[in-house]
């Protein structure tokens, strides 16, 4: 195997890492992306779960309220 | 931004590492699997597709690449047709057949079951093909490397792993091929539909289908064809020998990572042998050359006597041996022997794993906790390798957990159990329900739960570390690669191109420029150990680089198989190339070699991770479903306590899934539930995450929709069935802390020192991490379990106070104080619960129980003015000395029986959480039933409030004025006819005796009245209750209102007077205290703090409280002119005494009725007969008094009652006789008795109708009488009233 022959392949190896390398770049950012969105997923989750609770709690008491003072006009 | 903008690389970089500083807060423990809504997995496997790439590599191993491409190929086309085989579910069944040749649409019906079947068959043909041309394939290769000179060469670890693989493929598509009947049957049933509407005319596919039929029908046939095939090639049996002993060495080394990979070691290693034992080849002498080594087989095999086949389908390896031709049973003593395999028992195994996990998990947070705290760009060298060690070691672990949980349930599959071994096993049970039901002790479903919640947590943890992981991974790999190619393989080359090897060259050249990434593109030319020569004496320095990314997939199998044929023992010339390399250098290499083995696990982390902890199987029953599918199965559906009529007349049904019972993960969930083990509480999510495993499983393994839709099915089962055990036993526990928090300490202590047995407090349980879950991931569905469990919970809560009313509702008066105990633990246990629980509001929920939000008045005040009104009123006697009121039992009935409604079943936790504690809180409680005192106006005060008692008194006066103005007016109007018009206080002269004797004949009507003693004194004693449960009540308020204002003092700036030593001022520590306490006084603060309006509220809220009882409101005072206000018939008082004074001897005035009737009432009465009080108690007096005092008669009373007269008499003369069988000295004590009570009766009424008049009436107002004249002078009156002097002037 002639010598520049031999220089070009070993270049195109290391042009492949470094290619490579890059892919792995990306392809880790967009884990992390990934697992960005995973824990908003969550922390969202677990958010909206409160709130939900809080709305339900008043609506809950709303309904209690409502009966209190209709006086039973919606019971008719 | 713009869609033009351009954002540079590095931005974007930087763009995502800001994402890691976003705060991003779970505020709920996490005790389930790895929740993930998206999953990312790169994945850089190109199957060799890039092999070309590599040109400097050698040819040989680029051919085999080429090989080993096709060869997955195949691989991934049997696991596919093996899938398909699995999941076939019978469809012959469901296709009706033509009852005769004569039924007109049978032509549809083929018609129709050839168009529905022929893609089915169309897969089994497939598959026929496809095994044919594995076989021929497989065979082909075999050949190939048997043949006599490729015989000495090397073959690669990959290539006779490869060959394994195709061997397990083998095994396991002639197992299921054998184990599915329903897919024969499916084809028959195509075959004879196809046949009669001659839809295969020609003669091949007629050959064809014969060919298939063939195929399905001939057990073992791809085994058989396989073995058949082999036998004709030379020398198969020495490469099998390879492949089995690669398998037992890497087995034994451990060169395999997930459970899948070991297993198919063990299969191989069993069919192998079983494929090379034939005719011309005998396994024992091939141990005997030395060329297999049975022994440590042996030990595999006993070791795993059970491995997965596929899904839930198990092997026992050993059996392929026994099935063998030449079976020596001496060679396999271990297999052989009855002793259990360490397998089946997952306790031995579990301390270890517990040490394990917990050496791991602290080495990982110590780790974690570094990472997450210092910045770093990337580690040393020795820190990327200690990282890539640790996350090695990880998954290595969980490999090895998973293992013990699949073996065992393997394990478990094949031997199931029976209603011998397990007493708790029916002896009808099914043969699935025997292998997983009742298969499983206790302490092994607690070991299996702890397992997978090691696995899964574990899983968790090292999944978040996942980008730190695999950034070290692909650090570490580089640099030991780059270090390795670039450094350590110079020496070898050097000595090979000095030695003139130049095969040793040309590989190891081969190898470097594979793989090497030089500093400067190309390897340094000037590199003295390129010539062969030594380097300088300071070194020949080559600087390495270093990247963070690893070899393609391509790369690394091609150093690997290079360099493994540096170090193989075989090189296919006679000297192998290993002698001509140094020692150290082999050791070098062969290290490198072995560590790289895992380099492809770890450079697809996550997907090994995932499979690593693969458990999806422990669902899957395929193989139980087809045993069961057309059978019938004894089992009565109708819902009703089973006997044994069933077995004779029940309704059959058909198999198409096993109930939640057999399954699994709901065994190991149930069980936790079931047990409500508090160390196992917070792993209970973890079995429920085996139907994602599962789940997931289906949708992108097998594909299979139906399979998915059965999961989906159990899962909605049962995770109903989860939320209503959990929050049915959540209630029930905090029912119970509750009641036994309220328990009365004493109570407790002698109940303990009587060696009664009372529970001690309920265990504590760990509930409360599941109550903070608000995301549980679910086949994809986020669960809210804290508001599933906060909704039941709301219901449990309000059935449980509605109860409580229910029960109170169904028995007497008596039971007001259980109620209010009831009532009160059901607020702790509301209070204990709302700490985790955003529950209803108590107050609200107990006015919604009681029917008191729209109504004035609840249950609670209606039941106990019912019971009032219709037991309480009629049928109780109060006694004065005990302060109580007690239930008359005697015969005679005044009122009819009562009938309440039934008391509710209910279960414990409505209740007071257990049945211990209901038995202690209703022995407590019956000691209220039989009477009526003050405890219970206090409850009563309690439960009523204000509104309750103003109302029930108001009722209670309506009742009497209807007493007083029909019945008793009536009596009294009648009873007046019967008094003497006259009746005067006989003189002392005549002795007690003839006082008696002379009464007795004046008021020998009214004595001899028959309703007297009986109607007419009922009367007087409801009227008399309802003036004591008035009065009673008011006391009772008092105190509560004397409670709430000593409570309220320390908040109104009311301090208790400070003790004072001698010599310090009062004022000061006054002061001091004052200024002490200045935070709790509500109106200043509230003043200074808050708005005009609620300073406002606030100050009028401590005025009401201030002056409750300070302007003396009486209740009762109230009542007591209501009902003077009743009294206005003329009756009551007669006509004006003539005297114009005061009636004396003249019988008109209601007090002269009441003296009649205490002279009845004083006469003692026989042995057998009822007295008065035990009728009647106290109310009688009570109501008498009442009405006199009312009337203002009590002086009058009191001066002429006919009783106090005898008693007077008598106390002079001390006479004791029997007139007219009166026994007078009993009498007489009967009459002081009732004289001691009537006046504590007027006391008492006194002070309240006093009380209002003591400081501006204070002057009394004296009626002035002139001085009474002789009679001679007035003969016709004794008094000159004035009024009637008054009238005769006006006349």
């Amino acid at each position: 195997m002639s010598a520049p022959h031999r220089e070009a392949i070993q270049k195109q190896i290391q042009q492949d890492w470094a290619n490579r390398e890059y892919i792995e770049v990306i392809t880790v950012s967009i884990k992390k992306i990934t697992d960005f969105l995973n824990s908003f997923d969550m922390s969202c989750r677990s958010k909206l779960a409160v709130l939900n609770e809080k709305l339900t709690t008043l609506e809950r008491k709303i309904d209690y309220l409502e009966a209190c003072v209709t006086k039973g006009e919606t019971l008719t | 931004m713009s869609a033009t903008d351009r954002v540079s690389l590095t931005d974007a970089l930087s763009n995502v590492d800001v994402l890691d500083e976003l705060p991003l807060p779970d505020e709920q423990p996490c005790i389930e699997a790895q929740p993930c809504s998206v999953v990312y997995q790169a994945n850089f496997d190109t199957n060799f597709e890039d092999r070309n790439g590599f040109v400097t590599g050698i040819a040989k191993y680029i051919e085999e690449a080429t090989v080993h491409a096709s060869l997955n190929e195949l691989l991934d086309e049997g696991q596919e047709h093996a899938v398909m085989l699995y999941t076939w579910r019978c469809c012959s069944r469901a296709i009706p057949q033509p009852k005769s040749n004569e039924q007109p649409n049978r032509v549809e019906i083929y018609e129709k079951t050839v168009e529905v079947l022929a893609p089915e068959v169309n897969k089994l043909l497939n598959f026929m093909y496809f095994q044919r041309k594995a076989i021929e394939r497989f065979s082909q290769e075999v050949k190939r490397l048997c043949h006599a000179e490729k015989r000495k060469d090397f073959v690669s670890e990959a290539y006779l792993l490869t060959l394994g693989k195709f061997i397990n493929m083998f095994a396991v598509l002639d197992e299921l091929k054998n184990m599915k009947s329903s897919v024969k049957n499916d084809y028959s049933t195509y075959r004879r539909a196809a046949q009669f509407l001659k839809v295969m005319s020609d003669s091949q596919t007629l050959q064809e289908s014969q060919n298939l039929s063939m195929f399905l029908a001939t057990q073992n046939k791809i085994r058989d064809t396989v073995k058949e095939n082999l036998e004709k090639i030379n020398g198969y049996e020495e490469l099998l020998a390879d492949v089995v002993n690669i398998c037992v060495h890497m087995f034994e080394t451990k060169m395999y990572l997930t459970p899948g990979e070991k297993h198919m070691l063990v299969k191989v290693m069993g069919f192998g042998l079983f494929l090379m034992d034939s005719e011309l080849c005998n396994i024992n002498k091939l141990d005997q050359k030395k060329k297999l080594r049975l022994d440590r087989i042996d030990r595999i095999f006993k070791n795993l006597e059970v491995v997965p086949l596929f899904g839930d389908m198990q092997i026992a390896p050993f059996n392929y041996i026994k099935r063998s031709k030449h079976f020596d049973t001496s060679k396999w003593a271990l297999s052989n022997s009855n002793t259990p395999s360490p397998q089946a028992d997952l306790m031995v195994h579990l301390p270890q794993i517990r040490d394990d996990h917990v050496k791991y998990i602290s080495e990982l947070a110590r780790y974690s906790n570094e990472v997450t705290t210092t910045y770093k760009e990337s580690g040393s060298d020795t820190e990327n390798r200690e990282t890539a060690e640790l996350a090695l070691r990880g998954l290595q672990l969980l490999s090895e957990w998973t293992s013990v949980v699949t073996e065992l349930y393997s394990w478990k599959l094949l031997h199931p159990t029976d209603h011998h071994q397990n007493k708790e096993c029916p002896p009808e049970a099914e043969e699935y329900e025997r292998a997983t039901r009742y298969n499983y002790t206790d302490e092994e479903k607690f070991a299996l739960i702890e397992v997978i919640a090691m696995i899964k947590g574990l899983q968790v943890l090292m999944a978040r570390m996942e980008t730190v992981f695999t950034d070290a991974i692909r650090r570490n790999i580089y640099a030991e690669l780059q270090d390795f190619v670039q450094l350590n393989l110079r020496e070898p080359l050097r000595k090979a191109i000095k030695n003139k090897k130049d095969l040793i060259r040309s590989i190891v050249m081969s190898v470097r420029e594979t793989c090497a990434d030089w500093q400067r593109g190309v390897e340094p030319l000037q590199d003295p150990a390129l010539k062969g020569k030594k380097d300088p004496d300071n070194g020949f320095g080559i600087k390495v680089p270093r990247r963070n990314v690893g070899p393609s997939s391509t790369q690394l199998y091609m150093v690997r198989t290079m360099l493994e044929s540096l170090i193989a023992d075989k090189s296919g010339g006679k000297r192998t190339l290993r002698k001509d390399i140094d020692g150290q250098y082999l050791m070098l290499i062969d290290q490198f070699h072995k560590t790289s083995f895992y380099w492809g696990y770890l450079l697809n982390f996550s997907e090994s991770l995932k499979n690593c902890c693969d458990l999806s199987q422990l669902w899957y029953r395929e193989f139980y479903l087809e045993m069961t599918m057309g059978r019938r199965i004894n089992k009565c559906t109708v819902r009703h306590h089973h006997n044994e009529e069933c077995n004779d007349l029940v309704t059959m049904e058909k198999r198409i899934q096993f109930p939640i019972d057999m399954s699994m993960p709901w065994i190991l969930t149930d069980h936790i539930l079931k047990t409500k083990e508090p160390s196992m509480m917070e792993y209970v999510l973890y079995p429920l995450d085996l139907y994602n495993d599962s789940a997931l499983y289906a949708l992108t393994i097998f594909r299979k929709q139906f399979l998915y839709d059965e999961v989906e099915a159990e899962v909605n089962l049962c995770f109903d069935q989860f939320v209503y055990k959990l929050s049915e036993q959540i209630f029930a526990y905090y029912k119970q802390l509750a009641a036994s928090i309220f328990l009365d300490k004493r109570f407790r202590v002698e109940c303990a020192a009587l060696g009664a047995y009372l529970l001690p407090y309920p265990r504590a349980n760990r509930y409360e991490t599941l109550l903070k879950q608000r995301h549980v991931q679910l086949l994809g569905r986020s669960i809210d379990l804290n508001k599933l469990i906060t909704q039941r919970i709301n219901a449990d809560m309000q059935k449980s106070l509605d109860l409580a009313i229910s029960k109170f509702e169904a028995g007497d008066i008596t039971g007001v104080i259980e109620l209010q105990g009831l009532l009160e633990v059901n607020r702790l246990c509301h209070k204990l619960l709302s700490k985790w629980l955003a529950l209803d509001d108590f107050d609200s929920m107990f006015r919604e129980a009681n029917h008191n939000v729209l109504a004035p008045y609840g249950r609670i005040t209606l039941h106990v003015f019912w019971e009032l009104n219709y037991d309480f009123l009629p049928s109780y006697v109060y006694n004065a000395a005990t302060n109580r009121f007690t239930k008359y039992k005697g015969q005679i009935a005044f009122t009819p029986p009562v009938h309440r409604d039934k008391p509710p079943q209910m279960s414990h936790h409505y209740l007071w959480g257990t049945k211990p504690l209901n038995m202690a809180y209703t022995t407590q409680y019956t000691q209220y039933s039989g009477f009526v005192g003050p405890h219970h106006f206090h409850a009563m005060c309690k439960l009523l409030g204000y509104q309750g008692i103003a109302v029930v008194m108001e009722e209670l006066l309506k009742i009497v004025k209807s007493l007083v103005q029909g019945n008793l007016l009536q009596f009294t109007k009648t009873l007046m006819v019967a008094m003497p018009k006259v009746c005067k206080l006989p003189r002392y002269d005549y002795g007690s005796p003839g006082v008696l004797s002379y009464y007795h004949a004046q008021l020998n009507d009214i004595v001899q009245y028959p309703d007297a003693r009986t109607e007419l004194f009922h009367n007087f004693r409801e009227f008399g209750n309802t003036i004591l449960f008035c009065l009673l009540m008011e006391q009772a308020l008092s105190q509560e209102e004397v409670c709430d204002l000593l409570q309220a003092a320390p908040f109104q700036n009311i301090l208790p007077r400070p003790f004072c030593k001698e010599g310090e001022k009062p004022e000061t520590k006054q002061k001091r205290l004052e200024s002490k306490y200045a935070a709790l006084q509500i109106v200043p603060n509230i003043e200074k703090l808050g708005t005009a309006k609620q300073a406002m509220i606030s100050r009028e809220g401590d005025l009401l409280t201030r002056e409750r009882l300070c302007c003396g409101l009486s209740v009762f005072e109230v009542v007591l002119n209501r009902l003077r206000s009743f009294l206005d018939d003329p009756v009551w008082v007669g006509p004006p005494p003539t005297n114009g004074v005061m009636n004396v001897d003249e019988c008109t005035e209601f007090h002269r009725l009441w003296s009649a009737l205490q002279f009845v009432y004083c006469i003692p009465v026989g042995d057998t007969e009822y007295t008065v009080e035990e009728l009647f108690g106290e109310g009688l007096h009570w109501a008498g008094c009442t009405m006199i005092v009312l009337l203002g008669q009590q002086r009058r009373f009191e001066a002429l009652d006919f009783c106090y007269h005898i008693l007077r008499v008598q106390r002079v003369d001390m006479k004791d006789e029997i007139v007219k069988g009166i026994s007078l000295k009993r009498m007489v004590d009967r009459i002081r008795r009732f004289q001691v009570l009537n006046s504590q009766i007027f006391a008492i009424l006194n002070k309240f109708l006093k009380s209002g008049e003591n400081d501006e009436m204070s002057v009394e107002h004296v009626r002035c009488f002139p001085p009474p004249l002789h009679p001679s002078l007035t003969p016709q009156q004794h008094y000159h009233a004035p009024e009637h002097l008054r009238q005769a002037m006006m006349i």
